[in-house]
C-alpha cells in the first residue's frame, strides 16, 4: 500500500463471495450503483458510501496480459509501469507525488483481462485524482530513458518474485502455462526477460494508442461522494478524450480438455516438494459457474473444507491447502477461460501419488453423491460472508473492482447486487451436474514441483 | 471523541516546481476537507483483569473479533523457539468439548473461521463473522482460548508442519536476511531467535506446550476488540458470560533488550543468486519517545513511501530494484529502523552507495518545507485509512495498548505529525541513522559481491 507495488506482485487473493442460507429472512446487502456512459464511450460507475471521508478512484482498461502481442510476452505488465512514467501534464514521479502529497495511496496491476490503476484519497481530493487519471488517458510522454529504467525495475520484479525464490511462480504463473492450449491463455505473462528487454518506445506508443481509449475503459468511483458532482467532474476531464475504434478481439477460447495431464518441474531453490491441481471452470455467468463457486467453498475454502479435513486433519500430509478460481484475483474479475486450482507443500518422503489419490477420492465423491443439505448451506453462508469481506476490502477498492469488471465485461455493474440470488439458486442437483462435467479426471492438470538443489560450490 | 482536523493543511498544498516552470496545467486542488472523527470506542474491564474495547464501525453486516494476548515469542525459554506458535496453533485443534472439525465447522456456519497469529510481543485469536452470529462466535472463541485439550496427535502433526515451514523459510533469502539482522541486534534475547533449529523442533514435547500455555495465557494478558456493525449489549453480555470466570493468569512479562549494532557487513552466501537481498539498519527509539513521530516522518521521507528519496533513487532513477522499502519495527520499549531491498547482483555495491548517499543527504541538509509537507499529508491520509477498516482500527488500538501510550496519542497524532519541522528531520537523521552503528546483512552470491561491498564495512561471513 505504501508504494507502487505493480502488476503481478499484487496477488490480491480476494476470496469470493456470497449468499444467503436458502429460505432465510435476511435480505441481501445492497450497495448503491449509478451507471453512465459518456459520448466518447467511457463507462462511469458511481457508488456512494459515507462511512469514512475517503474516496476510491479506479480506472480499468479492457486490456490484460492474455492478448498482449505474441512477440512481446510480459508487455501488458511492462506497459502498466509506463503509465507512471509521465503524461501530458505530469512528469516522471509527479503522478505518484501528486497522489501521496494529497494524502492518498495508489497502485496498479495487470491481470488476465484488464489493467487497473487506482487511488484512495481524502474525499475532497476526488477532482485532483480525476484530473490526473484523465491526463494519462489523454496521452503519455515517455522517454527512452524512462523505458529503460522500468525495464530494469520489471526485470528485478521478476527476479524477486520468481527467479530468486523457491517455488517462484508456483502455481499462479506456472499452472496456466501447463493447463491451457491456446497461446493467449498459456504464455508466460510475466514475460521472458529477453522480450521485456526487447520492448521499444514504438511498442509503448502503439499499445497505448490501440487500447488506452475511453471507449475501452471504465472509471469507477466509490466512497464519500455526491454522484451528480462526481459525474460532472468525470465529464469535465474525460469527456473530450477521443474514442478509438477497437481491434477485433482474438479467439481466446480453450478446447474442452479430454485427457488428464501431469507435469513435473525441477526447482533448484526448493527443498520440499509441492503440488498443484487444476480444472477448467464453467463459462462465466452460467448456472454451473455459480455452482463452481460453491464447489470451491466446499472443497477448498476454510478449515471445514473437505480437502483440508482429509489432507491436513485426517492424513497429516500437509499443513494447509490453498487456492481458488483465478489465482490472480477472484471468480468475478476476469473474462475468458479460467482455472480452479488447489496447491500444497509436502514432505520428501511422501509420494505425490499418495496425495493425488486422496484428492481424487474427495473430488470423486462429489461426482457420485448428491451434496448433503448442511454442507451446501454452509457453503452458501461462507460465500455470503466472503462477498461482504470483498466489499469491505481495501477501503472500497474491493467493491470498485467488482463493479468495474461487471461494467467492462458485461455492461452491467449492478450485477454486484444480483450475485446473492445467483448463488441462492444453486441446487444439490446442479452441484452434482457441475462436478460431473468440470471435476472430471480428464479435465485435470497436475503440476509437481521437485526439489533439485544445485550443488553447492 | 475529539474531532481531528486532518486535512486542513491540504488546502495550502503546493505543487511541484517543474509544473510551475512549464506551460503545463496545474492539477485542481479539490474542495474543502471534511473533519475526520476517529470512530468512537467503548472500553471496560472484567473483574479478572480482561480488557474489552468495542468500536461500532461501518455498514457491512459483519463483526470482527480479536482476542489479543500479551504473550508471544518473547515469553519463550531460550531453547524453545516457536513453542508460542505451536501453542497458539494447537488452540484450534480441540477443546475439552469440541474437536478441531467442530471448531472449524461452527465458525464456518457463522461465515468465518478461528484464526490465530503469533507475534513476538502479542498474539491473537479471532476472525470476522456475519454479525447475527457475533455472540455465538464470542462463546466459541472463549472455549478455544480457555479450554484447549492439546491433543497429542495434533501436536505430532503440527511438529511435522513446522519442520516443513522452517525448511522452506530457510530457502527464502528475505527470511535469512531478517533472521541474521535480528541475531546481530538482539543476540540471546528472544527477539534474536527468529527460527528454531530442526533439532529443537524435534525435541519438543506436548508438556512444554501445556506449560507455556499455563504460564502465559490468562485474563490479565488479554484484550478483546470488537469492531463492525453489531449489537453492543448482546456482545457485551456474551463477553461477560464467557470470560468473567476465566483465570486471572500472570501479569505481562517485561523483558526489554539492549540491542547491539556496530558497522559491519554480514554476507550469507547464496550461490548464483540473481539478486542480493539487503537488510540494513540500526536500533532507534520506541513509540514512547517524543522523537518517535519525528522519526516516523523521517523514515517515510527517506525510504518509507513510493515518493521517498531512496525509492526514487534506486528504483525510479537507477532501476536497481523493484520493491525497496524502509520501516521501523517496534517491540515494547524497543525498536529498530531498517531499509530492505532486493537488488541486482551486479549493482549490490552501487545500491549501498546510493542508500548511504540518501541518508547522508538528509544528515547534511534539512529537507525543504515543500517536500516535508507532502510527506506529512501522505502520513495524515494513511492515518485516516488505517482508521477506516476494522482490522486497521484494531491494529491502532492494540498498538497504543502494547506501548502503554496515552489514548490521546491517536487524537493528537495528526497535529503532532505537522509539528515536525525540516530541522527535526535533519536532527533525527543525524541522531539515529549513525554510520558506524549500521548493521548490514546481505544474502547473495558471495563470489560476485564481496569485492563490491568491501568499502562498506568489515565483512563477516
Amino acid at each position: 500500500m505504501r508504494r507502487l507495488v505493480s502488476g503481478l506482485f499484487l496477488l490480491m487473493v480476494f476470496a469470493v463471495l456470497w449468499l444467503s442460507c436458502g429460505k432465510q429472512k435476511t435480505s441481501a446487502f445492497q450497495i448503491p450503483v449509478e451507471y453512465h456512459t459518456l459520448n466518447n464511450g467511457l463507462k462511469v460507475v458511481l457508488s456512494p458510501d459515507h462511512t469514512a471521508p475517503i474516496v476510491t478512484v479506479a480506472v480499468y482498461y479492457n486490456i490484460g496480459f492474455r492478448i498482449e502481442p505474441k512477440d512481446r510476452t510480459g508487455f501488458a505488465h511492462l506497459f502498466e509501469h509506463m503509465m507512471f512514467q509521465g503524461s501530458t501534464n505530469l512528469g516522471k514521479m509527479e503522478f505518484i507525488r501528486l497522489v501521496q502529497s494529497n494524502g492518498g495511496v495508489l497502485n496498479g496491476s495487470t491481470r488476465f483481462d484488464f489493467t487497473n490503476y487506482f487511488e484512495i484519497l481524502p474525499e475532497n481530493k476526488l477532482e485532483t485524482a480525476l484530473w490526473a487519471e484523465a491526463d494519462r488517458m489523454r496521452g503519455l510522454n515517455i522517454t527512452e530513458e524512462n523505458l529503460k529504467n522500468q525495464q530494469g525495475v520489471v526485470i528485478n520484479e521478476v527476479k524477486v518474485n520468481v527467479l530468486n525464490q523457491p517455488y517462484g511462480g508456483f502455481p499462479w504463473l506456472d499452472m496456466p502455462q501447463y493447463a491451457n492450449q491456446n497461446w493467449y491463455n498459456s504464455h508466460n505473462f510475466y514475460g521472458d526477460l529477453k522480450d521485456i528487454e526487447a520492448a521499444t518506445l514504438q511498442d509503448v506508443k502503439d499499445f497505448f494508442h490501440t487500447y488506452y481509449a475511453p471507449n475501452n475503459a471504465v472509471v469507477t468511483i466509490v466512497g464519500d461522494i455526491e454522484p451528480e458532482t462526481a459525474l460532472q467532474m468525470v465529464t469535465k476531464y474525460f469527456g473530450d478524450i477521443p474514442s478509438v475504434p477497437q481491434p477485433q478481439k482474438p479467439d481466446i477460447s480453450e478446447p474442452r480438455q479430454e485427457e488428464a495431464k501431469r507435469f513435473t518441474k525441477d526447482d533448484p531453490l526448493a527443498n520440499r516438494p509441492a503440488l498443484a491441481f487444476s480444472y477448467h471452470v464453467p463459462p462465466k455467468n452460467t448456472p454451473e459457474y455459480y455452482a463452481m463457486g460453491l464447489l470451491d467453498q466446499i472443497l477448498l475454502q476454510g478449515n471445514d473444507s473437505r480437502l483440508y479435513q482429509e489432507l491436513v486433519q485426517n492424513k497429516g500430509l500437509t499443513g494447509s491447502v490453498n487456492g481458488g478460481i483465478n489465482m490472480l484475483g477472484n471468480m468475478f474479475d476476469y473474462n475468458g477461460p479460467m482455472l480452479w486450482t488447489g496447491y500444497l507443500f509436502f514432505d520428501n518422503n511422501v509420494s505425490p501419488d499418495t496425495i493425488m489419490h486422496d484428492v481424487d477420492q474427495v473430488i470423486e465423491q462429489l461426482r457420485t453423491q448428491k451434496i448433503d443439505k448442511a454442507t451446501l448451506e454452509r457453503a452458501k453462508v461462507k460465500m455470503r460472508a466472503s462477498l461482504y469481506q470483498t466489499l469491505g476490502e481495501l477501503y472500497g477498492f474491493g467493491r470498485a473492482d467488482l463493479m468495474a469488471c461487471f461494467a467492462l465485461f458485461d455492461n452491467n455493474p449492478g450485477e454486484i447486487n444480483n450475485l446473492e440470488k445467483q448463488f441462492r439458486a444453486v441446487t444439490p442437483e446442479l452441484i452434482l451436474k457441475t462436478a460431473r462435467e468440470y471435476l472430471r479426471s480428464t479435465n485435470q492438470t497436475v503440476l509437481v514441483i521437485e526439489p533439485k538443489p544445485a550443488s553447492q560450490s | 471523541m475529539k474531532n481531528v482536523k486532518v486535512f486542513h493543511i491540504f488546502l495550502s498544498l503546493i505543487f511541484f516546481s517543474s509544473l510551475l516552470f512549464s506551460q503545463k496545467e496545474t492539477p485542481p486542488e479539490g474542495s474543502q476537507p471534511k473533519n475526520f472523527v476517529l470512530p468512537a470506542q467503548k472500553t471496560f474491564t472484567l473483574n479478572n483483569g480482561l480488557q474489552v474495547t468495542m468500536v461500532p464501525y461501518g455498514t457491512l453486516p459483519m463483526v470482527t473479533v480479536r482476542c489479543i494476548l500479551r504473550a508471544g515469542n518473547l515469553n519463550e525459554p531460550a531453547d524453545e523457539v516457536w513453542v508460542a506458535d505451536l501453542t497458539d496453533d494447537l488452540l484450534k485443534e480441540g477443546t475439552t468439548s469440541r474437536s478441531a472439525e467442530d471448531i472449524a465447522r461452527e465458525a464456518a456456519n457463522m461465515g468465518g473461521a478461528v484464526d490465530v497469529s503469533t507475534g513476538s510481543d502479542q498474539s491473537w485469536v479471532g476472525g470476522e463473522v456475519l454479525n447475527e452470529f457475533g455472540p455465538k462466535y464470542i462463546a466459541l472463541l472463549a472455549d478455544v482460548i480457555q479450554n484447549p485439550s492439546f491433543p497429542e496427535t495434533a501436536f505430532e502433526r503440527l511438529r511435522k508442519d513446522f519442520l516443513r515451514n522452517l525448511s522452506i523459510a530457510k530457502t527464502r533469502p528475505q527470511s535469512l536476511a531478517m533472521e541474521k539482522f535480528n541475531q546481530v541486534l538482539y543476540g540471546n534475547h528472544p527477539y534474536g531467535h527468529v527460527f528454531p533449529t530442526a533439532e529443537m523442533l524435534q525435541g519438543y514435547t506436548i508438556e512444554q506446550v501445556k506449560s507455556f500455555y499455563d504460564q502465559n495465557i490468562g485474563a490479565q494478558r488479554t484484550h478483546i476488540y470488537v469492531v463492525g456493525k453489531f449489537d453492543e449489549e448482546a456482545m457485551g453480555n456474551a463477553i461477560h458470560d464467557n470470560f468473567d470466570n476465566w483465570k486471572k493468569g500472570p501479569e505481562p512479562l517485561i523483558d526489554i533488550p539492549k540491542p547491539q549494532s556496530k558497522r559491519a557487513v554480514y554476507i550469507i552466501d547464496r550461490p548464483d543468486a540473481p539478486q542480493s537481498t539487503i537488510y540494513m539498519g540500526v536500533p532507534v527509539v520506541d513509540p514512547s519517545s517524543p522523537d518517535y513521530i519525528p522519526l516516523q516522518v523521517t523514515n517515510t521521507l527517506l525510504g518509507g513511501a513510493f515518493s521517498s528519496r531512496i525509492t526514487a533513487n534506486i528504483r525510479e532513477e537507477k532501476g536497481y530494484t523493484y520493491s525497496p522499502r524502509s520501516s521501523i519495527s517496534t517491540h515494547y520499549r524497543n525498536a529498530y529502523w531498517a531499509e530492505v531491498a532486493d537488488v541486482g547482483t551486479d549493482v549490490t555495491g552501487a545500491s549501498l552507495k546510493e542508500i548511504f548517499k540518501e541518508i547522508h543527504g538528509l544528515q547534511n541538509e534539512a529537507p525543504s518545507q515543500k517536500e516535508l509537507t507532502g510527506i506529512q499529508n501522505y502520513m495524515a491520509g494513511t492515518f485516516v485509512l488505517r482508521n477506516s477498516a476494522p482490522t486497521g482500527i484494531i491494529g491502532q488500538l492494540s498498538f497504543i495498548d502494547l506501548h502503554g501510550l496515552d489514548t490521546n496519542y491517536l487524537n493528537d497524532y495528526v497535529n503532532n505529525l505537522y509539528q515536525v519541522k525540516p530541522e527535526d528531520v535533519q536532527r533525527i537523521a543525524q541522531t539515529y541513522f549513525v554510520d558506524n552503528e549500521m548493521t548490514i546483512v546481505i544474502v547473495g552470491d558471495r563470489k560476485k559481491i564481496t569485492k563490491q561491498v568491501k568499502p562498506f564495512g568489515k565483512i563477516i561471513m
